[in-house]
């Protein structure tokens, strides 16, 4: 195989900058989730000044004025009502989060899904199934934590310190201005987290992602290391790991932590400093001209001080989900080589299905002219102007040696692979052809179909979703599917494909030839059809095969002689060309109908 | 809980690190609601002080600045401390993960979890458990310990709030979690089978894809991912939801207890039984104890997933090994002749992949299985290393049944190449050696050579010591393919079994090497399973898999 990740590795990477756009450009996806996630933290900011303020008044009514209890109890109600306020907020902002970052991550999922599947499929097939459904399901995840708490945290931290300091001002300006001072220093307590919690969190993020890589990368080994005797070896080399891991992270960590104790230093010394004047303006140790602190005030600004620096810890709490977020979408742009505008993928059109009656068929004639055919990365000829015509109904086999290119010619007379040249059908070129139209009169059937999750009708009903439970069996019956279906106790009906039964490559292989037969197609070709059967069944399935291919066109890519010896025509292909071949004397085949 | 508990062990050994980082935790806890505490009492004292020369000024202002310099030096070390005992433990955890995995690999039959899936829910698994501790314990227990002590000092102080308090308490720390735990577990099982369906949809599309799009069904495959990525989201959106509820349960409790302290603090200064100071000092502390219980019910969702972590790596830690070690074991005699004799095996017993399958490999002898992928090539050789036992019939190395012979004695007669053999991030030189650890120099470069490799190999800078990248990434399909197969030609096993040596390699250099298979045997008998065409010469029998049984083809 090439190396497959050059065409991916040849694009521009994104920039640290463009993922950041990207990111931020994705939250119009979540419609009015997001909004309602950032509004919601700051509505109860406000509804917490104006609890503090009230906690301050019943005090200083209770302690200064004397008051009775009872007769503070309309104020107790209002604080216990906007609690209840609060609480519902904060929980309302929660769960709209969530729902915006779920949006977010769904729309992205199916316009990824969408894009992949809108490309030519050798593009997917020369690259790791593994690690592209990892984009699609992990990496996408990842970016979770961004809209559902680092973006609502980041506006919270910008505005709300801000917004206390001015409410305060008016109160008492000495405290006012001394959260008022440190508010022009917020974009600097911002940088001062962000840069030290992310080289915090970075640090430790990939320290864990690399023993998780060494991790993981022995858990997919371990079967080898069992064989090669090595396991007791491994074991103590993964715990080595981790302890090394330990101390060079513990290193890293004791200077990352700093920057968190430098918050936790502003929000301790917020509230000691507010103390303290307060205090000491009561004793008229400090007096400073146009303040009346009175009990209520200065009791406000204590209750209202570590909430000043809240919202700066929240950020710093969230700040690895910026991380993640990146990781993932650096990870989702290297896979598939370049990172979509999510949007939501425009309402598929129905797949054309055709009328459940056999329609009215014209067998179609395939010529091919000069064409020149590479593997996918370029790095061989397969074929070098080839040329090859084929009446309508005819049949025709291909042979040649593994590797040589049969694959590759059917999926380019299919459509599914580059090719230059010219490939005819019915006399017009293959690209001049209605997608729709192609697609409803020519079927392949590759050399390892995929079964979908689903029952085995389900996956012969992906040929026409309208199909009968007759027309069903008709096909399955044709290409020798009832033979094993019927003695599953639940039948057409039985789950496969994944985390269903699993069935042998033989099975697989006849339930996509009945899907082929349920498609109704024109013009048939055939990768090996029979490679997985033994010599009765092979026999059965080619009786299929003839009696449906009647009046249709039928290629046939194969090495078996058997399967070459009944089809009119036979090729070689070899050296880059197809060649007459010598029609093999045609057997007795055991079951055979003919 | 029982599954976390299972555990134990390995948390106890770090037993001391915990105990340290979770009384750090109730320091910074504490510190930080005597701060409001004392912060409130002297502000409400400095007030009520018509003197300031009476006023005692030094003791309440040096408390408030040794509690602030207090609070931020002990959140530091246990944030310090809990790190450090995290990381051990992760080295504990995986440690016993692997010991515990070499004997039961590879999973099959009901319960395994599905392909590709196992190293990242492994991975995942390992890390919610080793983080639990951090995230969700050591916090909780610190709730505990500082609300305990807070109802204590209003039982003293101020009795009549202190029911109050200990139901808000019991509520916020105690029933809220809990219950948030149970159904976070219960949701967090529908979040990882949903992923696991997206994740076969995604499949779907991607090795279906020239079948969807044959038969005009991509409309179809989108539909249905879309369907399987909206239950992945519901589910996580309703596991939010409840953690949410939970939350805000938990400001309701901090304010029902705030409400409490107030009232009766209220009612008790009117009385006369407690000062202005102390009122405001304890409305101040209780806010503060309350203070951390909102994040806490986030970590304790978090809890709910690393207990069913926790479940599942139990399960696979504790399951029966695939094939068990011979109670009396016989050594293996010298020779190596391999013998089947009518096996039948599948992983499904109800349907079996192998029906009565014979076959005999001389010493010495090589032999060529060909066959359809999905045939049912590789079970065959993994029956061969005994990584599975057949289900009827016998396999016999050197006349000995290979159920009565030590596993590594087996293992060190017979050397496998996997199909998805791996390439470590090791450097090229460590990636050979696995196969033969004693190996000179010279015998790194002959397995090379006969894997067509040494002359890449002599092109790096490095050598040798080349550091191979993530997942052997710097190397091309072909050439990691190469590796693998140097590693298992340098093995000293008298039998070596290839499957699909030659995936990967490009025509050319397929023949190369499949011609030149005699050679690089140099005595050894081959078993190898391929549907490339084979030079003559390359193997002495060949034979087709088919319905479960050998044909043979010469």
């Amino acid at each position: 195989m090439p190396e497959t990740e050059t065409s991916a590795a040849a694009l521009k990477p994104a920039t640290d900058r463009a993922i950041g756009r990207w990111l931020t450009g994705l939250r119009r996806q979540a419609g009015a989730a997001l909004p309602l996630a950032v509004l919601a933290p700051l509505l109860g900011g406000g509804l917490l000044v104006l609890q503090a303020w009230l906690l301050a008044t019943v005090l200083d009514h209770a302690i200064a004025g004397g008051a009775a209890a009872e007769a503070l109890l309309p104020g107790l109600l209002s604080i216990g009502a906007l609690i209840a306020a609060r609480a519902l907020l904060s929980g309302i902002g929660e769960a709209a989060g969530a729902r915006a970052a779920e949006r977010i991550k769904l729309a992205l999922r199916r316009r990824l899904f969408a894009d992949l599947l809108a490309r030519r499929p050798d593009w997917t097939a020369a690259r790791s199934s593994g690690a592209l459904a990892a984009a699609l399901v992990e990496q996408v995840e990842a970016l979770d934590g961004f809209f559902s708490r680092f973006l609502p945290a980041m506006v919270q931290a910008a505005l709300l310190p801000l917004a206390f300091a001015v409410v305060i001002l008016p109160v008492d300006w000495v405290a006012g201005l001394l959260f008022l001072l440190t508010a022009p220093l917020v974009p600097l307590f911002m940088a001062l987290v962000g840069w030290g919690a992310e080289a915090a969190s970075r640090r430790q993020a990939q320290a864990f992602a690399r023993l998780s890589g060494y991790f993981a990368d022995r858990l997919r080994g371990l079967v080898t290391l069992r064989l090669f005797g090595r396991a007791e070896a491994e074991t103590a080399a993964v715990r080595d790991a981790a302890e090394a891991l330990r101390q060079r992270s513990l290193a890293v960590l004791r200077i990352a932590f700093l920057s968190s104790a430098v918050l936790e230093l502003f929000a301790a010394l917020g509230v000691a400093g507010i103390a303290l004047y307060v205090g000491l303006s009561y004793l008229g140790l400090i007096h400073l001209p146009g303040t009346a602190l009175t009990l209520q005030t200065g009791l406000f600004c204590l209750l209202m001080a570590p909430e000043v620096y809240q919202p700066l810890r929240l950020l710093a709490a969230h700040y690895h989900d910026r991380a993640n977020a990146r990781a993932g979408a650096a990870e989702i742009e290297a896979v598939l080589g370049g990172l979509p505008v999510a949007s939501r993928p425009a309402t598929v059109a129905a797949p054309p299905t055709r009328p459940v009656a056999p329609p009215p068929r014209s067998a179609i004639a395939v010529a091919i002219e000069d064409l020149v055919l590479d593997t996918p990365d370029g790095g061989r000829r397969l074929l070098d102007h080839a040329g090859l015509r084929l009446a309508a109904g005819g049949s025709l086999a291909i042979l040649g040696a593994s590797g040589i290119g049969k694959s590759s010619l059917l999926e380019a007379l299919a459509g599914l692979r580059a090719a230059e040249g010219r490939i005819l059908l019915g006399g017009v070129p293959l690209e001049a052809l209605d997608e729709a139209k192609l697609r409803a009169r020519v079927a392949i059937l590759g050399q390892r179909p995929r079964i979908f999750q689903g029952s085995i009708a389900d996956n012969l009903r992906l040929a026409r979703p309208g199909a009968s439970m007759a027309e069903l069996r008709l096909a399955a019956g044709l290409a020798d599917v009832l033979g094993f279906a019927d003695a599953l106790p639940q039948g057409l009906d039985t789950p496969v494909g994944d985390g269903g039964l699993g069935l042998s490559g033989g099975e697989a292989q006849r339930v996509a030839l009945a899907r082929i037969f349920l498609r109704n197609p024109d013009i048939l070709l055939l990768d090996e059809p029979t490679a997985h059967l033994d010599a009765v069944t092979e026999a059965r399935v080619l009786d299929g095969i003839l009696r449906f291919s009647a009046g249709r066109t039928l290629i046939v890519a194969t090495h078996s002689t058997a399967v070459a010896a009944r089809l009119e025509r036979v090729l070689r292909l070899a050296g880059g060309d197809l060649l007459p071949a010598p029609h093999p004397v045609r057997r007795f085949a055991p079951g055979s109908a003919a | 809980m029982s599954n976390l508990l299972f555990f134990a062990p390995l948390f106890r050994r770090q037993a001391g690190r915990l105990g340290l980082a979770l009384l750090l935790a109730i320091a910074t806890l504490a510190f930080g609601a005597l701060l409001l505490g004392v912060s409130g009492w002297f502000l409400t004292a400095a007030f009520l002080t018509t003197a300031a020369a009476g006023f005692n000024l030094f003791g309440p202002s040096s408390l408030v600045r040794g509690l602030s310099l207090a609070r931020i030096l002990s959140r530091y070390a246990e944030r310090l401390v809990g790190h450090d005992a995290t990381l051990r433990l992760l080295a504990e955890i995986r440690a016993w993960l692997f010991a515990s995995l070499f004997p039961r690999i590879p999973f099959a039959g009901a319960g395994a979890p599905r392909r590709g899936e196992l190293v990242s829910r492994l991975t995942a698994d390992v890390e919610a458990l080793d983080t639990a501790f951090l995230t969700a314990v050591i916090p909780l227990a610190g709730a505990w310990a500082l609300g305990g002590a807070t109802a204590a000092l209003l039982g003293w102080l101020l009795p009549a709030a202190a029911p109050a308090y200990g139901a808000a308490l019991l509520l916020s720390a105690g029933l809220l979690p809990a219950a948030l735990a149970l159904r976070s577990r219960r949701e967090g099982g529908v979040v990882v089978e949903a992923s696991g369906v997206l994740r076969s949809a995604v499949l779907d599309g991607i090795e279906g894809h020239a079948e969807l799009i044959a038969f005009s069904a991509t409309g179809r495959a989108e539909a249905a991912l879309a369907g399987a990525a909206r239950r992945l989201a519901a589910a996580r959106r309703r596991l939010a939801r409840h953690a949410a509820i939970a939350a805000a349960g938990a400001q309701l409790c901090g304010g029902l207890a705030l409400l409490s302290v107030l009232w009766f603090g209220l009612r008790a200064l009117q009385a006369g039984e407690i000062g202005g100071p102390l009122l405001a000092g304890l409305l101040l502390a209780t806010l503060g104890s309350f203070e951390a219980h909102a994040a806490l019910l986030r970590n304790v969702a978090r809890l709910g997933s690393a207990t069913a972590a926790a479940g599942r790596l139990r399960a696979i830690g504790t399951a029966p090994p695939a094939v068990a070690e011979p109670a009396r074991p016989i050594p293996l005699p010298p020779g190596a002749e391999l013998r089947l004799d009518g096996v039948t095996y599948g992983h499904d017993p109800a349907r079996p992949v192998l029906r009565g399958l014979d076959l005999v490999v001389p010493a010495g002898t090589r032999i060529a299985i060909l066959g359809p992928s999905g045939s049912g090539k590789s079970t065959l050789l993994a029956l061969l290393l005994r990584l599975a036992d057949p289900q009827r019939g016998v396999v016999r190395l050197a006349g000995t049944d290979l159920r009565a012979v030590p596993l590594a004695e087996l293992h060190a007669r017979i050397a496998l190449l996997s199909q998805d053999a791996p390439v470590f991030l090791d450097t090229l030189r460590q990636n050979l050696l696995i196969g033969r650890p004693d190996a000179t120099d010279a015998d790194l470069w002959q397995a090379l050579e006969e894997a067509r490799l040494a002359d890449f190999a002599r092109s790096l800078p490095q050598g040798l010591e080349t550091p191979l990248g993530e997942a052997g990434r710097s190397l091309s399909a072909g050439q990691a393919r190469r590796l693998c197969l140097a590693r298992a030609l340098l093995s000293r096993a008298a039998i070596l079994v290839l499957d699909e040596p030659t995936s990967g390699l490009d025509p050319e250099t397929e023949h190369a090497f499949l011609a030149d298979l005699s050679r690089a045997a140099r005595g050894r008998s081959i078993v190898i399973a391929t549907h490339a065409m084979l030079p003559p010469g390359a193997v002495d029998r060949r034979y087709r898999l088919v319905e479960g049984v050998l044909e043979p083809l010469d």
